[in-house]
């Protein structure tokens, strides 16, 4: 009749903001975490090749390292330590070693499908598309920073922005804006990278409304598999400044010689 | 004394047509009868939507932590992080006069999983005795049994068991964020499907035991989302709240006591909006009715134009003729007032006590988020037939005005001289 019939439409929404999930290999997804030797560089001309590059470094062909994450929130802190694996853009596996109350949970992408071994079940679970906005593990990256992060290039119009210093420090300022018909959820990406070493140092996401909605900062470079990283990362959510999800590479080494047999279904739910 | 010989007056000359006197106060009667219907059967309706709304699943009072809505944070249990007594909680809030009974519950948002195929839901956790007493959620078994406190075991909605393509029986994987941070998830057994009418909830939720739940989810026993409450008569439900907002929160801080009318606000504007309406009702009824009497009375006192140019040749004076005819209407009033009330109440109280059901033609249905019964119910009020009769009077009333108005102009003259 004259009634709003969506009351628990609207409801079954806010339950899905409260699914903790572990989906996305979300690390892996975000633009340049590993930096080749300078020597290697490739030439670097558009705010395009500066991008896709950044966003290559991190995985070699393949990789292979150890991450801990630390999540604090306002209910709880705690800190996870993984193993991860990587081969070009479509394949990761992550398996948490630690804490041992949850050792063995293991998320594996493939293209865009993901999926999650829980050994207190001992089941394997599929994600379904609509929680891809789902939390991964509690921290504050979501399924879909893993799935739509190797698309950065095809996702969205990029541009410089700003092509300068900045506390002293020559950098390029990109500013992404989604191509009208790809299927992403951020309104804008700000990304600044220095121009020395070409390391990504921070990156903005902001919503549909352009409000900024979480802060991604590199730091900690290292060389690390013969390669300059950033080893630390740090999101903070815009409307939660006291919570935070720091990633900490303690190791990682490229070109392992992984192939497509390893990110199997089994191998997920192997026990190591 | 002198009013007394206008109501004999009335009666008499009403009676010197007998036949069109009863049919009119008959017209008058059914009008009586159909604007008390009418008005009961759309007062059945509202009443029928603010129960099923209230019923099927929130109860008429629910208390919460005061920060738990819109967000429903699985943090914000009653009485905080620390949780509450949720026994003397639960006797509190029963103890409130008007309150039929209360219930605990928890809430989680999780994955459902049979094999291959997964689904969001809501995790609701619940006291499996209590619940009963103030949802009808867990009434609609159709297959299996309840979940067996102590077991692992889960109640799923029909569309979401269709889905997953299981049946009681079957193993189900249930994965929800704990509140330490952890991964919460088990294997269960899915002990049964319910169906409720209503999609969301067939297809969204998952029926626990609130201690299988508050493991899942890692919460101590003494911390709920949720105490909700069936009350006798939804409309003393704000009052209540209000009194329990006071008393529960000298125990426990933080808590917020909502009733239906602000967690359904549209369920109460609708009623708000259909009680406007039965009033134009009774006036589209009566309208009508006061065109018929007034063509009787028209046609009663036309008859007599002799005699009243008679009586003002005498000497009477033309409010006393005006008098004559309105004390005709109000004696015809209380008539069909009287007979109106033999056919009306009957026919009520059979309706009240054993409404006429319509699920054979129509099946049950979802309105405004409220699973109707098709069921055609009556309320009963006070106010309605006394609304009814006031109608009734005012009609009887206006209708013999213009007729006592034409009445007291005829000429005498003319008409004692046969003129037409």
């Amino acid at each position: 009749m004259l009634l709003n019939s969506s009351l628990y439409l609207t409801e079954d929404r806010r339950f899905m903001k409260l699914l903790r999930w572990p989906v996305g290999i979300v690390f892996l997804a975000i633009p340049g975490l590993v930096q080749p030797a300078a020597s290697q560089a490739p030439s670097l001309e558009t705010a395009e090749d500066i991008i896709d590059y950044v966003d290559h470094i991190l995985r070699g062909n393949s990789s292979k390292g150890t991450i801990t994450m630390d999540i604090v929130t306002e209910n709880w802190s705690r800190s996870l330590t993984m193993e991860v694996w990587s081969l070009g853009k479509e394949y990761s596996l992550v398996r948490v070693t630690a804490p041992k109350s949850e050792a063995g949970t293991a998320t594996l992408k493939v293209g865009q499908q993901v999926w999650n071994y829980l050994p207190r079940a001992d089941r394997t679970i599929k994600i379904p598309p609509s929680l891809m906005m789902g939390s991964w593990m509690g921290s504050h990256f979501t399924n879909d920073d893993l799935v739509k992060e190797s698309q950065l290039i095809e996702d969205y119009h990029i541009e410089i922005s700003f092509d300068g210093e900045r506390d002293g420090e020559p950098v390029w300022e990109f500013t992404l804006t989604p191509r009208p018909e790809a299927p992403v959820v951020w309104g804008q990406i700000v990304e600044q990278v220095r121009r020395r070493d070409v390391m990504p140092t921070w990156a903005k996401y902001y919503d549909e409304d352009g409000v900024l909605s979480r802060t991604l900062i590199f730091s900690e470079f290292k060389t690390m598999g013969g390669r300059l990283v950033p080893s630390v990362m740090t999101i903070t959510p815009e409307d939660k400044p006291t919570e935070s999800t720091m990633i900490i590479y303690s190791d990682i080494v490229f070109d392992v010689g992984l192939d497509e047999d390893f990110f199997s279904l089994r191998n997920l739910k192997q026990q190591r | 004394m002198r009013a007394m010989v206008w109501w004999r007056i009335g009666w008499r000359n009403l009676w010197r047509s007998r036949k069109r006197t009863a049919i009119t106060a008959g017209a008058l009667a059914l009008g009586f009868l159909s604007a008390t219907i009418m008005v009961g059967l759309s007062q059945g309706i509202v009443a029928q939507m603010i129960e099923n709304g209230t019923e099927l699943v929130t109860g008429q009072l629910q208390v919460h932590h005061v920060n738990y809505q819109p967000e429903r944070s699985l943090y914000s249990t009653i009485g905080g992080r620390d949780g509450t007594d949720v026994e003397a909680l639960i006797d509190l809030v029963a103890a409130r006069p008007g309150v039929e009974a209360a219930t605990p519950r928890v809430y989680g948002g999780g994955l459902v999983s049979s094999g291959w195929e997964t689904n969001a839901g809501i995790l609701m956790g619940v006291d499996l005795e209590r619940e009963p007493q103030v949802s009808r959620m867990l009434d609609g078994l159709t297959a299996g049994r309840l979940p067996e406190p102590g077991l692992r075991e889960v109640l799923l909605g029909s569309e979401m068991a269709r889905k997953l393509k299981v049946e009681p029986g079957a193993e189900l994987v249930l994965v929800a964020g704990a509140a330490d941070g952890s991964l919460g998830n088990d294997r269960y057994t899915l002990s049964g499907v319910f169906h409720t009418g209503m999609t969301a909830l067939d297809a969204g939720y998952a029926i626990l035991s609130i201690e299988t739940l508050q493991d899942l989810l890692v919460l101590d026993r003494n911390r709920i989302h949720e105490v909700a409450a069936s009350m006798t008569a939804p409309w003393d439900a704000p009052d209540a709240a209000a009194a329990l907002q006071m008393t529960v929160s000298r125990q426990v801080p933080d808590i917020e006591v909502e009733d239906w009318v602000s967690f359904r606000p549209d369920l109460a504007e609708y009623a708000q909006l259909a009680g406007s309406a039965n009033w134009i009702i009774v006036m589209v009824v009566f309208v009508m009715a006061i065109f018929g009497v007034a063509n009787t009375m028209l046609m009663a006192t036309f008859e007599r134009r002799h005699e009243f140019a008679l009586i003002r040749a005498l000497g009477s004076a033309r409010s006393g003729i005006i008098q004559t005819v309105l004390y005709e209407g109000i004696v015809l009033g209380v008539v069909s007032l009287i007979a109106g009330a033999v056919i009306t109440i009957p026919v009520m109280v059979w309706w009240s006590v054993s409404p006429p059901s319509l699920a054979a033609l129509v099946g049950d249905f979802t309105m405004a988020g409220s699973l109707v019964q098709a069921n055609l119910r009556v309320v009963l009020t006070w106010q309605t037939p006394v609304m009814s009769a006031i109608a009734l009077f005012l009609t009887a009333i206006l209708a013999s005005l213009y007729p006592a108005i034409r009445s007291a102009r005829v000429p005498p003259a003319d008409a004692l001289a046969g003129a037409e």
